[in-house]
C-alpha cells in the first residue's frame, strides 16, 4: 500500500510541475499589477478591459473562424482520405499514410517558411489562402490519426453485407459508414481545430498584414506591452476548452486517446 | 467499384503534395540561389560551414534538444507506468488532466514561466516563504530556464505514447513472467519496456523534433546564451531578409530532422 | 468519374478560396460610400498616422476616403512598391533604411516641396535629408524620429549617466541590458570605439567591445515589453532604450529617465513618399502636409508617439517633457541616424553579432 501512496504522490508532483505555470498565469488575471509583479492584490479590472479591447476581440474572433474552417477542411479530406485509402495496398499505401503524418514530424518553423518562400517564388503578396493551407497542412494529421484509428476498427464485413443486400455504395456509406465514422470525425475536427486555434509559428510567417489572430496579438503584445487582458482571455479559454473536452470527451473518449496511438513511430 | 474509390485519397494527398511537399523542394531551390538573383551557387552552405560559431550553435541546439527528451522521458515513462498498471478509477482523469494544458496557448505559457522564475517572482516568494530565502534564483535567463520550459510543453505527448503502449500490453503476460520466477527488475527489463518500445520511440519523436526548430522559447527565457538556431533562421527571415541563406540554414534543419528521424526509427525497429 | 473528381477538386478549392476571402474581418475595414474619392496609404498598423480620429478628420476634410494597407516590414513595403499597378498606392511610409533603394528603382515620384505648407516648418536637419534626396531632387519627406540611447532607474542610480559608455560600464555589471538587434548592437559599439557608427572601419573592435559587453548583462532583450518587465521588477538599473516608450512609462509612473547622452547615440526617421503610380497626387500632397504640421504632430508627440519634424511643434512641447522623452533638439544634435544598408553589410553586421551571441 506504501507504494500505491509512492505512485499518488510522484503524480501529484508532476502534475503541479504541469499546472504551476498555468496557475501563475490564472492567479495573474486578478492581479492589479500591469507589469505581473507581486505583491498580489485582486482585481477584475483586466476581465472588464477585456470587453472595450476591441484589437483582441476581433483577433479572437479570427482565430475562431480560421479554425473552424481548418477543422472542417481538416475532416472532409480526412474522412476521403481514410475511406480511400482502405482499398489502397502495398507500397502506395504505406508511401500516402506516412506523407499524411508528414507534417507533424517536421518543425513548424520550416513549414512556415517554405511557405513563406513559395508565396514569395510566385512573387505573390502574403494573403488569406496560404494561411488556410498552412494551417489544414499542420492540422490534417491529428484528424487523419483520429479517423484511420477508428476506420482500421470498424468491421469492413459490415460493407460486405450491405452490399450484398442491395445497397449500393453511397447508401452503405450514408447509412452504415457515416454514422459510425461520425464520433471520429467530431473527434477529429475538435483536435484540428485547437491546433490551428493555438497555432502561432505558421500565422507568424503567412498572414497578412493588418490582420491579426489570437496567437499573433499575444505576440505582439509581448513586443508593445503585454498587459494581464492576455491572461484574462487565456484563462476564459481554458474555461471554454474544458466545456468543448467534456463535451468531446462525451461523444468519444476513447478517440482522444487512438490519435496517439495511431501515431506511432 | 474499388477502382473509383481509391481517388478519394486524392484531395487531402494533393493538398499534401502542393503546400508542404512542394514548398520543401522551392526552399532547397532557394537555398542555391546566389544573392545576386542569377545562377546558383553552393555559397549559402560554405558560408555555414565556414563559420564555427554556426556549427556551435547548431551543436549547442542538439544538446539542449537531448536534454529535454531524456528529462521527458524520465519524467513520462514512471509516470505512463503508474497510470496504465496502477491506477483503476482515477486514470481517464489523470490521463484528462494530461491533455488539458494543450489548450493553453504556447506563448502564454512561456511566459508565466517568466513571471514564475524571475528574480523577486512567485518562485523566489514561494521559497521565502518555505524559510528557504534566496535572493536573486538566476535560473531565469539560462539555457535551464529553456529546457525547464521546453519539457513543460513537451513531455504530456510522451506520457500519452508510452501510456497507450503499456496500456495494450496483456496482465497476464506479466503475471506469466512472474510465475516463471522473473523478478520485478527482469520482468520489466524483459517484457514490459520491449513491449512499450513503440510508445517510447514515438515519444522521443515527438519530443526531440519540435525542439529541434524551437525559436519562440530561447528568444524569451534564454538571456545571452540562449539562443537556438532557429533564432539564426528567424532573423534571417525577419531582419535581414537573406533568404537564401536562411533557406540553407533552414534545409539544413530539415536534413538533420530526417537523420533524426531514420535513427530514431531505427531504435524502433530493432528493439520490437 | 474522373472529370467529376477533378470537378470536385476544383469546387473544393473554389470554397476554401471564397471562405478565405471573407469571413476574416481585417482591421482596416472602411465602409464603401458611394463616389468619394479613395486615397491609398501604406501604413504601419497603430501608428499615429493610422488614428481613427485623425482618419475621420481628414476624410471630413476632404471629401475623400483614405484606404490603409498595412505592412509587416520595410522588406514587404518595397515588395508592394514593385509589384503594385498603377493607381493602387498613392502614399507610403518608407524608412531611411530602404528609402534609397525604393528611389534608385523608381519606385517613387519626386516631391515638390513647395506644394507643401509645412515643410519650411521642419527643422533644417531634415528639409536636406540626405536619404530623400537623389541627384539634388526631393523624392520624401521626413515624418517623425526617434532614437535609441541610455534608459536608468531613477531611484538605483542617482547620478545621469553622460556616456554612451555606461551600457559598457562595469559598475553596472549585472544590472545592465542591451537589446538584441545587430544594428542597435553594432552601431552602438561604433560609437563607444569612436567610430562613424553608420561605416565602421574597425569590425574587431567592435567584436571585442561587444564581447566584453555581453558578461555585464542580465539578458538581452528583444521587444519593449521585456524591458519594461525587466525594469518594473528591478531586475536590471541601466538599459538601451527606445525614446518613446521611456516616455510612456514614466507616464505610467515608473521611475525612469532618459538620457541621449553626450557622445552620441542612434537616431531613426519615418519618412512619406508618393508612389510612381499614384493618380491622386493633389490628395497625397495633402495628406502629407496635414501628416507633418503643428497640430497633428504635437498631438501625436504628447500622447506618447515619437518625436516631431515639425519645429513649431517641438518649441511647443513642454521642455521637460520633450527633454525627458529625447525630444528636444540638443538630444537631435547627438544623434546619428541610420542609414541605408546594403544587404551585403546587413548580412556582415548581423553574422557579428549572432558570433557575439553564440561565444561564451
Amino acid at each position: 500500500m506504501k507504494n500505491g501512496a509512492l505512485s499518488k504522490l510522484y503524480i501529484l508532483g508532476i502534475l503541479l510541475f504541469l499546472y504551476t505555470p498555468i496557475f501563475v498565469l490564472m492567479l495573474m488575471s486578478f492581479n492589479e499589477s500591469r507589469y505581473n509583479t507581486l505583491p498580489f492584490v485582486f482585481s477584475l479590472k483586466w476581465y472588464e478591459a477585456l470587453k472595450d479591447n476591441t484589437t483582441l476581440m476581433t483577433a479572437m474572433n479570427n482565430s475562431l473562424y480560421i479554425a473552424f474552417v481548418t477543422g472542417i477542411c481538416c475532416v472532409i479530406l480526412g474522412t476521403l482520405f481514410v475511406l480511400g485509402s482502405q482499398v489502397i495496398s502495398g507500397k502506395w499505401k504505406g508511401l500516402f499514410s506516412s506523407m499524411m503524418v508528414m507534417p507533424l514530424s517536421i518543425p513548424w518553423l520550416i513549414m512556415g517558411l517554405s511557405l513563406l518562400l513559395m508565396i514569395r517564388a510566385f512573387q505573390m503578396d502574403k494573403n488569406m489562402f496560404f494561411v488556410f493551407a498552412g494551417h489544414i497542412i499542420i492540422s490534417l494529421p491529428y484528424s487523419v490519426l483520429v479517423l484511420q484509428a477508428r476506420i482500421q476498427a470498424l468491421d469492413s464485413a459490415l460493407d460486405e453485407a450491405s452490399a450484398s443486400l442491395g445497397a449500393n455504395a453511397l447508401t452503405t456509406f450514408r447509412r452504415i459508414t457515416l454514422p459510425m465514422l461520425a464520433p471520429a470525425m467530431v473527434a477529429g475536427g475538435f483536435l484540428s481545430f485547437m491546433m490551428s486555434f493555438d497555432n502561432f509559428v505558421i500565422s507568424y510567417f503567412l498572414i497578412p498584414a493588418g490582420i491579426t489572430t489570437l496567437p499573433i496579438e499575444i505576440q505582439s503584445s509581448i513586443k508593445f506591452g503585454f498587459t494581464p487582458e492576455i491572461n484574462a482571455v487565456s484563462t476564459l479559454i481554458i474555461g471554454i476548452s474544458l466545456v468543448c473536452l467534456a463535451v468531446v470527451g462525451a461523444i468519444m473518449g476513447s478517440s482522444l486517446k487512438s490519435i496517439f496511438n495511431g501515431g506511432k513511430a | 467499384m474499388n477502382n473509383y474509390k481509391k481517388w478519394l485519397t486524392a484531395p487531402g494527398t494533393l493538398t499534401l503534395l502542393v503546400f508542404a511537399v512542394a514548398p520543401l523542394f522551392i526552399m532547397l531551390f532557394y537555398s542555391f540561389r546566389n544573392d545576386s538573383g542569377v545562377g546558383f551557387t553552393l555559397q549559402n552552405y560554405v558560408r555555414f560551414f565556414e563559420k564555427s560559431f554556426y556549427l556551435k550553435l547548431t551543436g549547442r541546439t542538439v544538446i539542449s534538444s537531448l536534454t529535454v527528451t531524456v528529462i521527458s522521458l524520465l519524467i513520462s515513462y514512471p509516470l505512463a507506468y503508474i497510470m496504465a498498471k496502477k491506477l483503476k478509477g482515477i486514470r481517464n482523469i489523470v490521463l484528462m488532466l494530461i491533455i488539458i494544458p494543450f489548450f493553453t496557448n504556447q506563448l502564454v505559457r512561456v511566459y508565466s514561466w517568466l513571471i514564475f522564475l524571475q528574480d523577486g517572482g512567485v518562485l523566489e516568494e514561494m521559497l521565502n516563504v518555505l524559510g528557504m530565502a534566496q535572493d536573486g534564483l538566476g535560473i531565469l535567463y539560462t539555457r535551464t530556464a529553456v529546457v525547464i520550459s521546453l519539457v513543460h510543453i513537451f513531455f504530456p505527448y510522451m506520457v500519452i505514447t508510452i501510456y497507450i503502449a503499456l496500456e495494450r500490453i496483456d496482465n497476464a503476460l506479466l503475471e506469466a513472467s512472474k510465475s516463471l520466477g522473473a523478478s520485478a527488475v527482469t520482468t520489466f527489463f524483459r517484457v514490459t519496456l520491449p513491449m512499450s518500445w513503440s510508445g517510447v520511440v514515438s515519444g522521443i519523436l515527438l519530443v526531440f523534433v519540435p525542439c529541434l526548430g524551437c525559436f519562440v522559447e530561447p528568444r524569451i527565457l534564454g538571456g545571452v546564451d540562449g539562443m537556438f538556431i532557429g533564432n539564426v533562421i528567424e532573423d534571417q527571415f525577419f531582419e535581414i531578409y537573406g533568404w537564401n541563406f536562411g533557406a540553407a540554414i533552414a534545409f539544413l534543419l530539415f536534413a538533420m530532422v530526417l537523420v533524426a528521424m531514420a535513427l530514431i526509427h531505427r531504435m524502433g525497429g530493432e528493439k520490437q | 468519374m474522373k472529370k467529376r473528381i477533378a470537378l470536385m477538386l476544383l469546387a473544393g478549392a473554389m470554397v476554401v478560396s471564397c471562405l478565405s476571402g471573407c469571413g476574416v474581418k481585417s482591421t482596416s475595414d472602411t465602409d464603401q460610400n458611394g463616389e468619394k474619392q479613395k486615397l491609398y496609404v501604406v501604413n504601419w498598423k497603430d501608428y499615429g498616422s493610422d488614428d481613427a480620429d485623425f482618419i475621420a478628420a481628414f476624410e471630413e476634410a476632404n471629401n475623400c476616403e483614405i484606404v490603409n494597407t498595412y505592412m509587416s516590414s520595410e522588406e514587404e513595403l518595397l515588395t508592394k512598391l514593385r509589384t503594385a499597378k498603377d493607381g493602387e498606392i498613392d502614399v507610403c511610409l518608407p524608412n531611411c533604411s530602404i528609402l534609397p533603394a525604393a528611389i534608385e528603382e523608381g519606385l517613387l515620384k519626386e516631391v515638390d516641396s513647395s506644394k507643401l505648407e509645412n515643410f519650411e516648418k521642419m527643422f533644417d536637419r531634415f528639409k536636406e535629408q540626405p536619404e530623400c534626396i537623389k541627384d539634388g531632387k526631393l523624392y520624401a519627406v521626413p515624418f517623425v524620429w526617434g532614437s535609441t540611447a541610455i534608459a536608468y532607474n531613477t531611484n538605483l542610480i542617482k547620478e545621469a549617466p553622460t556616456s554612451i559608455n555606461a551600457l559598457f560600464d562595469p559598475q553596472y555589471a549585472g544590472k545592465i541590458t542591451f537589446r538584441d538587434d545587430y544594428n542597435d548592437a553594432v552601431m552602438t559599439a561604433a560609437l563607444v570605439t569612436g567610430q562613424d557608427a553608420n561605416n565602421p572601419k574597425d569590425m574587431d573592435a567592435i567584436k571585442a567591445k561587444l564581447l566584453e559587453q555581453k558578461k555585464l548583462n542580465k539578458t538581452y532583450w528583444k521587444t519593449g515589453d521585456e524591458f519594461s518587465k525587466l525594469f518594473a521588477s528591478e531586475q536590471i538599473s541601466i538599459g538601451m532604450m527606445w525614446s518613446g516608450q521611456a516616455a510612456f512609462m514614466k507616464q505610467e509612473g515608473q521611475p525612469i529617465a532618459y538620457v541621449v547622452p553626450e557622445d552620441g547615440a542612434i537616431g531613426w526617421v519615418d519618412n512619406w513618399g508618393i508612389a510612381k503610380g499614384s493618380q491622386n497626387e493633389e490628395l497625397a500632397y495633402k495628406f502629407i502636409d496635414w501628416m507633418i504640421s503643428r497640430d497633428f504632430q504635437y498631438n501625436w508627440a504628447v500622447n506618447g508617439g515619437p518625436a516631431p519634424v515639425n519645429q513649431e511643434a517641438a518649441d511647443s512641447l513642454d521642455p521637460e517633457y520633450a527633454a525627458g522623452a529625447g525630444m528636444d533638439e540638443t538630444s537631435l544634435n547627438r544623434l546619428t541616424f541610420m542609414q541605408y544598408r546594403t544587404d551585403e553589410v546587413k548580412q556582415t553586421w548581423n553574422e557579428l553579432w549572432t558570433e557575439v551571441k553564440s561565444s561564451k
